[in-house]
């Protein structure tokens, strides 16, 4: 009986993920080629910046938070397990980076934790914060790896970087999930008084978010993933949709919020631009601004408070 | 409403899956001095030690890509059948053996190789035998060219490995 309800259980996890699972294979197949950017950025550093973001694609993001810069779940790559090929280049070169106080990576699926991508920027930062069981996980480099316990900080020359609790899975080659149960995160950066919101990947959990806002309640800035939303009932125990991303920034009490997550590989059912379009359609509903919530293009920067 | 917690296996339940996944078998080529014939084998790893992984170097059975492929040696063992014993004896073998594996692309995920050798007991006698891989998928999948000079009939085995953890 025990074993009956265990293969059950196994076939009710694997068989709607493996339908899933196909389509993306199909649909990455015929994925159209890299998308080249025109004008990309070479020199990221704004000297009229207290704060600015750099979106170079998925959930990569170069923040400026007055002199110090912080990197999110690099991924450079143009081909996630050799199976999903990247549909936009990235937004900014890994050679363009300017020295960075951090870089933190929030669990270990591929389009978030790359280790081609942490070769191309190993000299750029002194450490990398990952979540707890990560390590285990990670080849050597010469930078220091450090997990982080929720709630626990790394701070080094006033930038503090804290880990934040998200709902998501850890693990990398499936099987794996079951193991590294800890492994996501979300981070809070805090330097000079100002601070920044990364969800990583994320579902939508009310109480994640109001304890991150009863611990940081003047966060200037949100990024929180928009995608993937389809198929829903499969993605809702791991991924926020469009809507309750907003939901979620107005739980945290942002200043602003950029989406991130979308448009950059196919890991859902989702069409290209269905996410954005949602999230704009629904921020017309709540009288939500683009000043409010810019939705950037890859490898836009935008200075969201200047000096 | 709050996001309902993810469904994750439990560690009996992925156990049980990797148990299973262990069962499917690599197929084999079998080139004698005067023959072509197929094969299986399987692989298990009592213990691997990586040197290419941050933490927690030694690992046992159930070992993930990252900690194989990013640099590791492990000691094997791999029951076969591969056909074409001579006419009397059994076609099944068992090798016991070290192999080293060493990344190439993306810490051995995108691609590793490795080399190895091992002792092989088969019916009628027992000895060495050498074996050279690569590997891709994180590991999943590969190709292995085994050379056992003093097994008869079988001195040539090639082997699409596949593999899961």
């Amino acid at each position: 009986m025990r074993a009956r309800s265990h293969i059950a259980l196994v076939l009710s996890l694997t068989l709607p993920g493996c339908g899933f699972a196909w389509r993306a294979l199909k649909r990455n197949l015929s994925a159209p080629p890299e998308r080249v950017l025109a004008h990309k950025i070479t020199e990221p550093i704004r000297p009229n910046a207290r704060l600015a973001a750099l979106w170079i694609g998925h959930a990569t993001v170069l923040l400026q938070i007055d002199d110090r810069f912080v990197l999110t779940d690099p991924v450079f790559v143009h081909t996630l397990s050799q199976a999903s090929p990247r549909l936009v280049e990235p937004g900014l070169d890994p050679e363009r980076l300017p020295p960075l106080a951090a870089v933190v990576v929030s669990h270990m699926h591929f389009d978030h934790l790359s280790f081609g991508s942490l070769d191309e920027i190993e000299q750029r930062t002194p450490v990398v914060l990952v979540p707890p069981g990560v390590r285990a996980n990670m080849p050597r480099y010469s930078f220091e790896i450090r997990e982080l316990e929720p709630w626990a900080s790394y701070e080094r020359d006033g930038l503090r970087v804290t880990a934040v609790p998200v709902q998501h899975v850890g693990g990398r080659y499936a099987l794996d999930a079951a193991f590294e149960t800890r492994a996501f995160t979300g981070y809070v950066f805090e330097y000079h008084g100002l601070s920044v919101y990364f969800g990583g990947d994320t579902a939508y959990i009310p109480s994640a978010f109001m304890a991150t806002r009863a611990r940081f309640p003047t966060l200037s800035l949100a990024l929180l993933p928009i995608c993937p939303d389809a198929p829903r009932d499969f993605m809702q125990y791991t991924h926020v949709s469009p809507n309750q991303a907003l939901d979620a920034f107005t739980l945290l009490g942002a200043r602003q919020m950029i989406p991130i997550h979308f448009d950059t590989y196919i890991n859902s059912d989702d069409a290209p631009g269905a996410c954005p379009n949602e999230l704009r359609a629904r921020m017309r509903a709540r009288g939500l601004s683009d000043e409010q919530v810019p939705i950037l293009a890859i490898g836009e920067q935008r200075v969201l408070i200047e000096k | 409403m709050p996001a309902p917690k993810p469904r994750v296996m439990s560690h009996a339940a992925a156990v049980g899956v990797w148990a299973a996944a262990q069962l499917v078998p690599s197929p084999l080529l079998v080139i004698g001095k005067e023959h072509v014939g197929g094969g299986v084998r399987w692989q298990l790893t009592p213990i691997l030690y990586s040197f290419g992984i941050t933490e927690r170097p030694w690992r046992t059975f159930l070992v993930s890509p990252i900690a194989r492929h990013s640099g590791s040696i492990e000691l094997h063992v791999s029951p076969e059948w591969a056909c074409c014993a001579p006419e009397d004896r059994s076609s099944w073998l068992v090798r016991a053996g070290l192999r080293l594996y060493l990344p190439l692309l993306e810490h051995g995920e995108k691609l590793s190789w490795s080399i190895g050798s091992a002792y092989y007991r088969a019916a009628g006698g027992g000895g060495a035998s050498f074996d050279l891989g690569l590997l891709t998928f994180n590991g999943a999948f590969g190709l292995n060219v085994t050379v056992s000079p003093w097994l008869a009939r079988r001195e040539l085995i090639s082997a699409l490995t596949i593999r899961l953890f």
